[in-house]
Parts: structure tokens; C-alpha cells; sequence
């Protein structure tokens, strides 16, 4: 398609947008409209345009704006939550780092001096050996394994992991 | 020596329910500035949305989006009418959000009969069946050139095309809407 610009458009599209289009249009400039292909389109798309405009405007379900504006306002809250919540993420995030490493050193720590120390488990229905005392003298006895390290251990362990689900369903 | 005051990740943040959000969280226009804009720019900006999606909820929706959008926007542009500009960039890419979702398509790889045109105005409207045969990019130029009355620059602002462009392609979506609209009216006048 070739582009056939008519040097009358702008005088054209002026009066059309002013709203004076025809009323203080010259007969000259109306007859050349008539004749022109690209002024004739011009009138023709922006009358219908502007007539639908009025019209679809006239249509249109409006809210109140107090609505929109705490909307708008709660959103930007949240975003400076967000923002402000972001370092703490990432020291969550460190966190459990340290933990899972812990976890890791604790576990090949314990691969490498053998699994000899499940033992005690042999004996845990018996309630005697539940005691504070007896497991502290158990755990002194035998230096390849502390119940005195493991018990705080899993404790800690079972801490953070709650305080870790926590802080996640705190984020949902 | 003082003491420091305590720093409470509430106290940093603004207190919208007990209504001091515009100052706390730094608002571009307070509530009153706001309703009068609103009240002068959500019909055009409706009208926009309605005629170029041809669906007035979809309209409904992304109007409100628009507006929201706008008042979160951290530095909006100054005034009324470059506000109004900028609240059509943000409907314009809302709406091409929209026509991508679900497709991770361009928009001009889309059928156009995806984007059919469903609104009607009721009595005798002749544009619709003929925006429903342009393309959205189309429909998007011819609304904002002929019935917003923007500039091929303020078109190219809005709709993220090259200002260089913009004069072509509405000439061209201007020739192809004009042929369909007097085709479309040479049908209605030779009906009974």
C-alpha cells in the first residue's frame, strides 16, 4: 500500500478534533474533503470513532474511586512488607544453611566412628537407662559416642525445624 | 545520652487502616485529587478498554488494574494530562498481558477472530463488526489516534511502538477500517 499523505489532513484532523468539523469548515476545504480519498477517510474514522467514544463512554460501569484508592494503598503497604521482608528471607535462608551443613557434619561425623551407638536404642525400654545420671555415665564411659552431645542435638535440631515450618506457613 | 528509638517493622510502614497512608506511604495524588481524576478518566479509559478487548467485564477488570497501577506507581507522570497518558500505557500493556496469557505468544502471532469483538452499543453500531476485523494493534491505534486524539508521539509512548512507525501503520488501519465502514453502511442502507 502506498502512503498518499494530502496536505489538507492536518487542517482536517484541527477542525475535526476542535469539534468545529463541518460548521466552520470552507466550502472549498468541504469540497476537497469530498474529493480527497485520504481526508474523506480521515472524516469518516474520526466521526465514528468519536461518535462510538460518547456513546461507549456513556455505557460504562464506573466505581467509586475510594475503592480503587485503599486498594491501591494496601497494595503499596504489602509491597513495603515485601521489601522490608527481604532481608529477613535471606537470613532465614542463612539459617537453614547452617543447619542443613550442621546436620550434614553431625551425620558423616557420625558415618565415619561407625554406628555402634545405636546400641543404646537395644536398651531404651528399659526406663532405668532413661535417666539423666545413667545416660551421663553411659555417655562418659563411652567416648566414640555422647548421648550428652546427641539429646541437646536432636533438640536443637527438632527447634529450628519447627521455628523453620513456622516462619514458612507465616510467609504463606 | 539518649536513648535509641525502638524500630518496629510496623512503624516503617504506612498505617493505612488507621488512614495515614497518602503521607506514610508517600502517595503521587491524595484521595480528593484522585476521585477528580478518576472521575475524568475512568469513561475514555473504559470506553478504550471495552472497544479494543470487546469485552466489557474484561474492560471492568483491567480498568480497575489500571487505576490501582497508577496509584502505586512510584513516580507517575506530573499533571492531568500526562497522567492520563501514562494511565493509557498501563491499560494498553494490561490488555496485551492479557491476549498473551495464556499463550506465551507475540500478540500479532494471535488469530484475529481470538480477539472478536463482542460489545455492541446497541442501535446501529457500525463499528463493531468492522474493529472486529482489525488486528488489536489496530483497533489499540485507531482508538487512541481518532478517538483519544493523540499524537503519533504520545501514541508511540503508550503502545511501546517506534514514533516512526506509528504514521504508517495508522494510515494503514485507517484505509482498511474506512473500506469496512462504508461497506458496512452500504449494507445497512440497502436492508429494508
Amino acid at each position: 500500500m502506498i502512503m498518499s499523505p494530502c496536505s489538507h489532513e492536518i487542517e482536517v484532523a484541527e477542525l475535526l478534533r476542535r469539534g468545529q468539523w463541518p460548521a466552520s469548515c470552507s466550502p472549498e476545504l468541504r469540497a476537497h474533503v469530498n474529493a480527497c480519498r485520504a481526508c474523506g477517510d480521515l472524516v469518516l474514522v474520526t466521526e465514528t470513532f468519536l461518535h462510538a467514544r460518547s456513546e461507549t463512554a456513556g455505557a460504562a460501569r464506573i466505581t467509586t474511586p475510594g475503592a480503587l484508592w485503599w486498594r491501591a494503598q494496601l497494595r503499596r503497604r504489602n509491597a513495603a512488607v515485601e521489601r522490608i521482608g527481604k532481608p529477613i528471607l535471606g537470613a532465614q535462608i542463612f539459617a537453614l544453611a547452617i543447619n542443613l551443613f550442621m546436620v550434614v557434619a553431625f551425620l558423616a561425623y557420625q558415618a565415619r566412628n561407625g554406628l555402634g551407638w545405636l546400641s543404646w536404642l537395644e536398651q531404651l525400654p528399659d526406663a532405668y537407662n532413661l535417666h539423666f545420671n545413667n545416660l551421663s555415665q553411659s555417655a562418659l564411659l563411652n567416648p566414640g559416642w555422647s548421648l550428652i552431645v546427641l539429646v541437646p542435638a536432636l533438640a536443637t535440631l527438632a527447634l529450628l525445624g519447627a521455628v523453620v515450618v513456622y516462619l514458612a506457613s507465616e510467609k504463606q | 545520652m539518649k536513648e535509641p528509638l525502638p524500630m518496629h517493622r510496623e512503624s516503617v510502614l504506612p498505617n493505612v487502616l488507621a488512614g495515614d497512608a497518602p503521607r506514610a506511604a508517600e502517595s503521587p495524588m491524595d484521595s480528593d485529587a484522585f476521585a477528580g481524576f478518576y472521575e475524568r478518566s475512568a469513561r475514555p479509559l473504559w470506553a478504550y478498554l471495552a472497544r479494543v478487548s470487546g469485552d466489557s467485564s474484561l474492560a471492568d477488570d483491567l480498568m480497575q488494574e489500571s487505576f490501582v497501577r497508577f496509584l502505586c506507581a512510584s513516580q507517575p507522570e506530573e499533571g492531568e494530562v500526562a497522567g492520563r497518558r501514562y494511565l493509557f500505557r498501563i491499560a494498553t500493556n494490561l490488555l496485551r498481558d492479557h491476549w498473551r496469557h495464556p499463550r506465551q505468544a507475540s500478540i500479532e502471532e494471535i488469530p484475529e477472530e481470538f480477539f472478536a469483538v463482542t460489545t455492541s452499543s446497541g442501535e446501529a453500531d457500525i463499528l463493531g463488526p468492522a474493529l472486529a476485523r482489525m488486528s488489536p494493534r489496530e483497533r489499540q491505534l485507531l482508538w487512541l489516534a481518532h478517538a483519544e486524539g493523540y499524537t503519533h508521539r504520545e501514541i508511540a509512548a503508550i503502545t511501546g511502538l517506534a514514533a516512526a512507525s506509528i504514521r504508517l501503520l495508522l494510515f494503514r488501519a485507517r484505509r482498511k477500517i474506512a473500506s469496512l465502514l462504508r461497506q458496512q453502511s452500504s449494507t445497512i442502507r440497502r436492508q429494508p
